[in-house]
């Protein structure tokens, strides 16, 4: 088990969705604001740690012929548990959120990590899987969220942030945000669905280019180094 | 046939013990989710009609259709201090079926309403609902409105949220549905 390795994989080198490509469908619909953001990410992380350490302490007794169903069984009975807390506890989310989190029982990220990940692994490995791939997704719903309330309608943490009455985080939804410039200025385009798209195409074709430049440079440092060892060697 | 019955035996005993889960966690949060809603009506109610109390009355035996003009009446209820009628709707916004509360005053006048449930396009269509100030003075123009009300471009006298005609047209025509029906209540 390699903490640090997860880590990383989560966030950046095997990132759900700019680099696996998937659960991209909710990505695009509930990124409008940080409130849905920072919501249906934690929840889609509370889901994934859950279900990875069910799947990957029931490895053994699942049958291969019959997993996907089990795996199905165990995903929709945690997004139900969700359903029902947020329903009871956070009305505003649940609301906001509306039929994405019951969707999340076919959020192909959490079926992919059991079947990808969990299947193989010790239940500590998987635990981290779910909190990492978790985090990299809720990172990536903030980024897009951000993005597309500041130039969409000039706003930040819609939602989640009210200074009507000073500086205060509310959990209820119902906070104004911060107007940077007007919303009449913004491009409301990117409040619509193709919004999404566009935002998160763009956030995909910068990640792929940093993971190239990366990928060149550690080639390049390593060549660097062989030709010294090599050089090294001749003298 | 061993095999068949033992990944049954497997799959039934998972979701036996998930379906038992479930039902503890719904035993735990159906009264919180119950009052929730009960919360969230009775808000709307009395922010487009104050009263201490509401009736829900028999409408359909009162001769009101359900569906008037493609807008459902799912039900309508009688403030207690007789002030007038708050009716519950839902009709087709632009992405979604929009539940409202429009109130009615014994002249057939709006007196407010409050959009209870929408899958409107944020920062558009939304803004109808929303707290924001947008929200409210979209939400202010249709107090004190008779049957007659139509938009600016129908030659009435409410102005459409900016780029979401159809989230406009839809409560708007709402409105007049719910005056309508509480007309016919006589």
């Amino acid at each position: 088990m390699n903490i640090k390795k997860q880590f990383k994989e989560g966030l950046i080198t095997n990132n759900p969705v700019l680099v696996q490509l998937i659960g991209m469908c909710a990505t695009m619909a509930i990124t409008t604001t940080l409130f849905n953001g920072v919501g249906m990410g934690l929840s889609v992380l509370i889901i994934l740690t859950c279900c990875n350490v069910v799947v990957s302490a029931l490895r053994k007794i699942i049958p291969n012929e019959i997993r996907l169903a089990i795996f199905v069984v165990i995903i929709a009975g945690f997004v139900t548990i969700v359903d029902l807390l947020l329903q009871a506890f956070i009305p505003a989310l649940s609301e906001a959120l509306g039929v994405f989190i019951p969707l999340i029982v076919v959020n192909c990220i959490i079926i992919g990590r059991a079947e990808a990940f969990c299947q193989k692994n010790t239940v500590g490995a998987s635990f981290f899987d779910g909190i990492f791939q978790g985090l990299g997704y809720t990172c990536v719903l903030i980024i897009m969220c951000v993005v597309r309330e500041l130039l969409g309608s000039g706003r930040f943490g819609g939602g989640l942030i009210d200074i009507a009455n000073g500086f205060r985080f509310t959990l209820d939804g119902t906070g104004g945000g911060i107007q940077i410039f007007p919303a009449d200025y913004g491009a409301s385009i990117l409040n619509l669905p193709f919004g999404g798209f566009l935002t998160l195409g763009t956030l995909i074709a910068v990640m792929q280019y940093a993971l190239k430049k990366a990928a060149k440079k550690k080639e390049l440092a390593e060549k660097a180094a062989a030709e010294a060892a090599e050089k090294e060697v001749e003298d | 046939m061993k095999k068949i019955l033992k990944l049954t035996f497997i799959l039934f005993l998972i979701c036996a013990v998930t379906a038992g889960i479930l039902g503890g966690v719904n035993e735990l949060t159906y009264r919180r989710i119950d009052e929730q809603n009960r919360i969230k009506t009775v808000k709307a109610y009395s922010s487009v009609l104050p009263a201490d109390a509401y009736d829900e009355i028999d409408f359909a035996a009162a001769g009101v259709p359900e569906t008037i003009n493609k807008v459902t009446i799912d039900k309508i209820s009688k403030a207690a201090n007789g002030s007038g009628y708050v009716v519950e709707s839902t009709f087709s916004g632009a992405q979604g079926s929009i539940t409202m509360a429009c109130g009615v005053d014994n002249n057939l006048r709006c007196t407010g309403i409050s959009i209870i449930k929408h899958s409107e396009t944020s920062g558009l269509g939304a803004n109808a609902a929303s707290s924001s100030e947008v929200g409210v003075n979209f939400r202010a123009q249709f107090v004190g409105q008779d049957g007659g009300i139509a938009l600016k471009k129908s030659g009435g006298e409410i102005d459409a949220l900016s780029g979401a005609t159809i989230t406009s047209t839809a409560v708007t025509k709402a409105v007049a549905v719910a005056i309508e029906a509480v007309g016919m209540l006589g």
